[in-house]
């Protein structure tokens, strides 16, 4: 279970330390909480682990339409981010369920993102928020929107070599994220919905996702179609809850059964829209 | 075979510097390195709080954390509370209140509520759960443990760090 730890202080020294074709296995460390235990239990063998602990990636940034979180940010720092609380509280009430406060002052969004658990409880809230992420490699940056980045259950279109920059997120954005679990604390969702308002040009303004469903959390689009307006109806509402379980292929795992999570999809999406709504009208409307 | 790298740090107030392999976790320095037992191993996984100890005050779970990653940090253990071997005012509330049953938790409550407490003497039951959240306990079910805390943020004597 040997491996070399490295702490590159720029960007170019971490690049050739994590280069494929140079050091072979060499996998970049961000909080660690995911990566430590599966190279202690022996799942993974890398021959060296680069930490971003000293690189520049820990910024944070906002602009007036986005705010800019730099990789490895540690989960607790955004939850008491007050720009973040403030634009974006569906985001803040999915960060603040993930693990522990202890676990949250390592664990990272950036890293979050490119482990790609289909059982994540921020890849909902970030579909729906329309993050998109900054990819630094040794040939420069690209953007990519999240929802193009997601694959499949644990699977990116991440290339060797690259790291995450920055995640980015349009703001003002009212929003909210409504799950149900076993145990509040240190567990994972069995299905989590997130809604977001955004500006609607002549479409719907709604972006909704959730997670609980196959093979991974993503948007649910006839759910958004079906609401038409920032203050949908009641019967709109049923309409995007009948489309939203009609058109989702629910999981079925030792988390909850099918059955069981078609009818939590239902009811989280009630609440979330209804929590959204509410949230549209303190925060003064929708965002950009 | 790979290199042993050097590591500085202090430990409930005392320098230490050794060397030590790249991989190894902090838990397993406190506990086969340096004999600290007073730090638990629950899950190994971050799900059970049992290995928590403070970083410079902030409270982190050590079998998460490599030992090389905290250089030049003050690690604070269940040793380290309290001075001249008196108990802190928080870990009399525990004895007091019977918080402890096995004990096998109690360590790693008592570094998340030291934290807590350091930084809100005074707290609501509301907040004390919250922070307590992420350690686990298979005894006492956590009524006692709470109502610690809270008899320690109501003594008004928050627990002294080295
Ligand atoms: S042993 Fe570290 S959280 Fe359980
Ligand atoms: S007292 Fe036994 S686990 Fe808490």
């Amino acid at each position: 279970m040997a491996y070399a730890l490295h702490f590159p202080r720029t960007l170019d020294e971490a690049f050739r330390l994590l280069d494929p074709e140079g050091t072979e296995g060499a996998l970049p460390l961000a909080g660690g909480t995911d990566l430590l235990p599966a190279v202690e239990a022996g799942r993974w063998h890398p021959s060296a682990l680069v930490s971003l602990s000293r690189l520049p990636l820990g910024t944070f940034e906002r602009t007036e339409h986005e705010i800019l979180i730099g990789g490895t940010l540690p989960l607790r720092r955004l939850e008491r981010e007050p720009d973040i609380v403030r634009l974006l509280p569906g985001l803040v009430e999915a960060i603040r369920e993930v693990g522990s406060v202890p676990l949250r002052h390592r664990a990272t969004l950036g890293g979050n993102v490119v482990r790609a658990s289909p059982a994540s409880d921020l890849l909902p809230p970030l579909l729906a928020l329309e993050a998109s992420l900054d990819l630094r490699s040794r040939d420069g940056t690209r953007r990519v929107a999240l929802g193009d980045f997601l694959r499949g259950s644990w699977e990116t279109t991440l290339r060797p070599g690259e790291l995450v920059e920055r995640i980015r997120i349009p703001v003002p954005r009212p929003s909210s994220y409504r799950w149900q679990r076993v145990r509040p604390a240190n567990d994972i969702s069995q299905v989590g919905v997130a809604c977001a308002l955004a500006s609607s040009d002549g479409r719907s303004p709604w972006r909704i996702a959730a997670g609980g469903v196959e093979p991974h959390p993503q948007r649910l689009p006839g759910a958004e179609a079906a609401l038409s307006h920032e203050d949908p109806t009641p019967g709109e509402i049923e309409e995007a809850v009948h489309r939203a379980v009609e058109g989702s292929r629910l999981k079925d795992d030792r988390r909850a059964g099918e059955e069981y999570r078609r009818h939590l999809l239902g009811v989280l999406l009630r609440r979330s829209i209804t929590s959204t709504v509410s949230r549209a009208r303190t925060m003064g409307g929708r965002g950009t | 075979m790979t290199r042993s790298v050097s590591l500085r740090l202090r430990v409930n107030g005392v320098p230490l510097e050794r060397s030590i392999p790249p991989n190894r976790i902090l838990l397993d320095l406190l506990r086969e390195d340096l004999n600290l037992t007073g730090t638990k191993r629950g899950c190994d996984l971050g799900t059970c709080g049992c290995c928590t100890v403070l970083l410079d005050g902030v409270p982190t779970l050590s079998c998460l954390t490599l030992a090389k990653l905290v250089e030049g940090t003050e690690v604070t253990t269940v040793e380290g509370l309290g001075e001249h071997g008196e108990l802190t005012a928080l870990q009399r509330a525990f004895v007091e209140r019977g918080a402890t049953q096995c004990g096998f938790c109690t360590p790693g409550f008592l570094m998340t509520a030291t934290a807590l407490l350091r930084d809100h003497p005074t707290v609501s039951r509301k907040e004390i759960q919250e922070a307590l959240s992420g350690n686990l306990c298979r005894c006492t079910g956590y009524v006692k443990i709470i109502e610690a805390v809270e008899a320690a943020s109501r003594s008004g004597a928050s627990p002294s760090l080295p």
